[in-house]
């Protein structure tokens, strides 16, 4: 129990085709940690992501999510595909948040959050409509619960998805480029939320390219480049004074 | 100033103020000509139409509201309906098969539809009217058993039966395509978003994909319904007594050919007509542009203030 909200990688390697995307990936990130994913488009940080949330399956290495094997059970020779039903059960414990939101068109900003729960964990739907409604508020959006996404901004359906993912009680959060498809008048209300999901203790990998929002709420930050980390430590301490070659070349580009 | 008065005072040809004046649309000495052109061809026809007396005007009222003209109209209803409804299914069915990740489910879609597709329904019909003669007993059991029926198939495959099961096996071919095709408009992220969740495959498909692929399905059915309101014509040929054959069987005893040709043929443009007006409207409906929401979408009101995050 005590490794609830924590994400162990080992020697992670997986490929598209003849395409490596994730070379050698190892991560250790504890409950509660706050870990920022930075660096140029097609260094394979989106990947980590949908691998930690089993969009994509990795090629080999060790994935641990919440202390458990993801997507797999070990024994002594091979690393064997669970159940839909038992990685579905894993999913549930792991949020994800997309650029392009991905919300249900075909249901309410309120249905689109209590899909979830009642759907698949088949929750009371009083009680689920109870949370979504206190999910709405927490996310600033209390009084939208009628709307369909259409008839929301970017901003308001992006925190829409985040109310969404929290409705399973995830222990883990994961952002790939949150507010990548926002107006920027509209990514400080995302951020906004997601810094206040920080404070509440909530394990959070965010692949991001907001390095305000990395230096101001990361615990820790990683920067990528071409499938392998090439450098992870003190989000502050790298934004600051970058040790790679590689790292400084790319801060001096975006900062 | 004064330039100002010198515009609006300039008098238009014959002093109307030239900013008021409409703007006619241009045109050409075609239009002119296709106007006169059609217009007679139309005369011609309608002429020709309404006084060459082989048509028999009367004869054509007279058979138009015949009972069994009626009665094969509504065996043309009710086997539109049904091999609509069975094909519509076995087209769901045969859709999720062919997008399923297990090969050989897959490829068992794809074959069926490949065979009904690549063969002409009438080949189609003709050969389950036949059937008997590759397996005169269908015996149904148990595998491995004693347990099993015998079911002659030569009484099985009445002409009307082998017309439901052909053009059902036949019309679910092409709606698996229409269906698939639906489930293909739907967003790669969507599936990802219900995949996050934990959604089962099931759960997916009936709360996210389908839901979502309607608006490019049912226009599409629509299309097959009329489609297949005037392919049932087709089924005269096993002797099935829908429309065409009623008319048919008629002229067969009076040899009023053409006029009961006419009969039939007015009754399936006026069920044409029937049905493409709600076909017409559903492709409205469901139009990409203009239903981005559900249909019970709420107008926006923001009376709300907007939702600032804090």
């Amino acid at each position: 129990m005590s490794n609830d909200g924590t994400i162990l990688a080992q020697k992670i390697r997986k490929s598209f085709g003849p395409k490596t995307v994730l070379k050698d990936i190892n991560l250790d990130i504890a409950s509660g940690e706050i870990c920022c994913i930075i660096g140029p488009s097609g260094s394979g940080k989106s990947t980590i992501l949908r691998c930690i949330n089993g969009l994509e399956t990795v090629d080999s290495g060790v994935l641990k999510v919440n202390g458990e094997d993801f997507g797999y059970y070990e024994t002594e020779n091979a690393y064997h595909a669970l159940p839909p039903k038992k990685l579905a059960e894993q999913r549930t414990r792991v949020g994800m948040v997309f650029q392009s939101f991905n919300l249900f068109p075909n249901m309410t900003a309120h249905e689109n959050i209590m899909s979830g729960p009642v759907l698949v964990k088949r929750a009371d739907k009083k009680e689920a409509a109870k949370r979504a409604h206190e999910l709405l508020a927490s996310v600033g959006l209390a009084g939208f619960g009628d709307y369909y996404p259409a008839q929301l901004s970017g901003g308001q359906q992006q925190r829409v998805a985040i109310a969404r993912s929290l409705a399973m009680d995830p222990e883990i959060m994961l952002f790939d480029e949150p507010t990548s498809a926002l107006d920027p008048e509209k990514v400080g209300e995302v951020l906004a939320v997601m810094k206040d999901l920080a404070k509440k203790g909530m394990t959070m990998v965010v692949v991001t390219h907001e390095m305000g929002f990395a230096r101001e709420v990361a615990d820790s930050l990683i920067f990528m480049d071409d499938g392998y980390i090439v450098e992870r430590g003190d989000a502050r301490e790298i934004l600051t004074n970058p040790k790679e070659t590689r790292t400084q070349a790319f801060l001096k580009q975006v900062l | 100033m004064q330039q100002l008065t010198i515009e609006r005072s300039e008098p238009g040809m014959n002093g109307k103020d030239s900013a008021l004046k409409p703007r006619l649309k241009r045109r050409s000495t075609f239009e002119y000509v296709a106007w006169v052109v059609c217009s007679l061809i139309g005369i011609g026809v309608l002429f020709s139409v309404s006084t060459n007396p082989n048509f028999k005007w009367d004869v054509v009222a007279k058979y138009f509201t015949h009972e069994s003209i009626l009665r094969g109209l509504m065996l043309t209803i009710f086997l539109t309906v049904a091999s609509m409804a069975l094909g519509t299914l076995l087209g769901l069915a045969l859709a999720i098969m062919r997008g399923s990740k297990i090969k050989p489910i897959a490829a068992t879609a794809g074959v069926y539809i490949t065979l009904f597709r690549g063969t002409p329904v009438l080949v189609q019909l003709i050969f389950w009217f036949n059937v008997a003669a590759l397996y005169p007993n269908l015996s149904i059991g148990i595998p491995f058993t004693d347990i099993s029926t015998a079911i002659d198939m030569n009484a099985l495959m009445a002409p009307i039966t082998a017309a439901l099961v052909g053009l059902t096996l036949n019309e679910a071919a092409y709606m698996a395509e229409i269906i698939r095709g639906g489930f293909s408009s739907v967003g790669k992220g969507q599936i990802e978003a219900a995949d996050s969740l934990g959604m089962s495959g099931a759960m997916k498909m009936r709360k996210v994909i389908i839901p979502q692929a309607m608006p490019s399905i049912i226009p599409a059915t629509g299309n097959q319904v009329i489609g297949m309101f005037k392919g049932t014509s087709l089924v005269s040929v096993l002797g099935v007594a829908e429309l065409l054959q009623s008319a048919q069987l008629i002229y067969a005893r009076t040899y009023e050919t053409i006029p009961l040709l006419i009969v039939a043929s007015l009754w399936y443009l006026v069920m044409t007509l029937l049905l493409s007006y709600p076909q017409s409207k559903l492709e409205q409906k469901y139009s990409r542009a203009t239903s981005r929401l559900p249909r019970k979408a709420k107008p926006v009101v923001l009376t709300d203030p907007e939702g600032a995050a804090r």
